[in-house]
């Protein structure tokens, strides 16, 4: 299955505006927006979030649990890939061809998903360099940072959803629609890839009772590390409450760092992701801090070391 | 005792957050009327317990009916501090006992600044 990933995030929240506040000041750009029907917010290819409110009749039905995630958009590489997706779910379940071409199904669990051809542009930008001795990632006169540049979230990520009934969901999504799985935390869940994609994952699943079923956290792509540490600390300046790093996961390698938010789930920036191909064998470990992260930081406000003797004193 | 805010401070219906000396937390106050609920700013989702605004002040949902985690939405009543939804189901927040003197001070009570 040519699936990429997350081309769209679907939610129905009970305060746009707060949401429009966050989002913005994250560095996602309002697309169609009004603070009476919300709208969309895109990172620079184009993939991002739809923010709606809880009561909007044209949004799927709400999970029971009060999670506020409606629906993914799933992104495949083509028109036969669509074709593919909607003969291999139509076996067992029914998946509704709209009039813009998307399919709408609903997996296992009752999560409502949307596939279609991917809208995501390719991106064209360069990653953060890096000048080590031996190797200059960047050109002479070439700076690496600077208080305003430019922050903005490249690309949707990955999804990480508390799933009750976790083996026929990993089922269904390794099974039929092809994921392939990269890493496992024992006893929490597994690190899922699309075959269309080598990021280390698009998708996270994490055991929980059914209480509690919908969206843990949702992450874009960052440029670098610089990126995420800067666009991080723009958050913080401006008053927005840090849930966990700034970080780097073991799993995956990217950098991370989880901001609270009003979509009633943790909104993360992430950077320098690993990517496999098949030849990958994946991991497994017990969760916990240890294995969460390789290390972990705390935002502190600016300070420098001043105010000390002055010469000839 | 600690004096947190006067009442005139609060919004009606509203919620603020105080730091306390000697606290590792962060105090909750809503004002319902001439009514104050104190709790602490711990959500008890996971162990130690976490923050639960996603900006300075911002505990509650958003018709301002309970306090809210924004880390994954668990809902508090807010005159109780039960969770009624999300991860916390069957779980609530730690009371801080408040007053309010004659001049209209909003304070904590002696036996909760010593824990
Ligand atoms: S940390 Fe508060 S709901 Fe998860
Ligand atoms: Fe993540």
């Amino acid at each position: 299955m040519q699936i990429i990933g997350p081309d769209s995030l679907v939610f129905g929240v009970d305060d746009v505006p707060a949401c429009h506040e966050f989002l913005t000041a994250y560095g996602l750009a309002p697309q169609d927006y009004s603070p009476e029907k919300g709208g969309h917010f895109v990172s620079l290819d184009g993939t991002g979030l739809e923010i709606r409110r809880r009561d909007d009749p044209s949004l799927p039905p709400a999970l029971k649990t009060g999670n506020m995630l409606r629906m993914q958009v799933l992104g495949v590489v083509d028109q036969a890939a669509l074709d593919a997706v909607a003969a291999e779910l139509g076996k067992d379940r029914q998946v509704l061809r709209l009039a813009d071409g998307s399919l709408r199904t609903q997996d296992d669990q009752g999560f409502e998903l949307s596939f279609r051809v991917t809208t995501r542009r390719q991106l064209d930008l360069p990653a953060e360099k890096v000048n080590a001795p031996g190797d200059l990632g960047r050109k002479p006169n070439q700076l690496g940072v600077w208080q305003d540049m430019p922050t903005d979230p490249r690309t949707l990520s990955h999804v990480v959803l508390f799933v009750p009934d976790i083996e026929p969901a990993v089922a269904f999504y390794r099974d039929r629609l092809g994921f392939r799985i990269t890493d496992t935390f024992i006893g929490t869940g597994p690190f899922l890839r699309p075959q269309a994609n080598p990021d280390h994952h698009t998708h996270f699943f994490i055991r929980t009772p059914p209480y509690m079923q919908g969206c843990e956290h949702l992450a874009f792509h960052m440029g670098g590390p610089t990126e995420l540490m800067l666009a991080g600390s723009k958050m913080i300046k401006a008053g927005f409450e840090s849930f966990w790093g700034p970080g780097r996961h073991k799993f995956g390698s990217n950098w991370f760092w989880y901001f609270k938010s009003p979509l009633g789930c943790n909104v993360e920036f992430d950077a320098d992701m690993d990517t496999h191909d098949d030849d990958w064998i994946p991991r497994e470990t017990p969760m916990g801090a240890e294995a969460a992260q390789a290390f972990l930081f705390q935002h502190r406000d600016k300070w420098a070391p001043s105010g000390g003797p002055k010469p000839g004193q | 005792m600690t004096v947190l805010c006067r009442l005139d401070d609060l919004p009606d219906g509203g919620a603020r957050g105080f730091e306390v000396p000697g606290l590792d937390c962060k105090v909750i106050v809503v004002r319902k009327g001439e009514r104050v609920h104190g709790w602490r700013d711990f959500c008890p989702h996971y162990k130690g317990g976490t923050p639960m605004a996603w900006k300075r002040d911002a505990y509650l949902n958003g018709a301002r009916t309970h306090i809210a985690c924004h880390a994954h939405g668990a809902w508090f009543d807010i005159e109780t501090g039960a969770c009624v939804q999300g991860p916390c189901l069957g779980r609530r927040l730690i009371r801080v006992p408040l007053t309010i003197d004659a001049a209209g001070a909003v304070c904590m009570r002696p036996r909760e600044e010593r824990t």
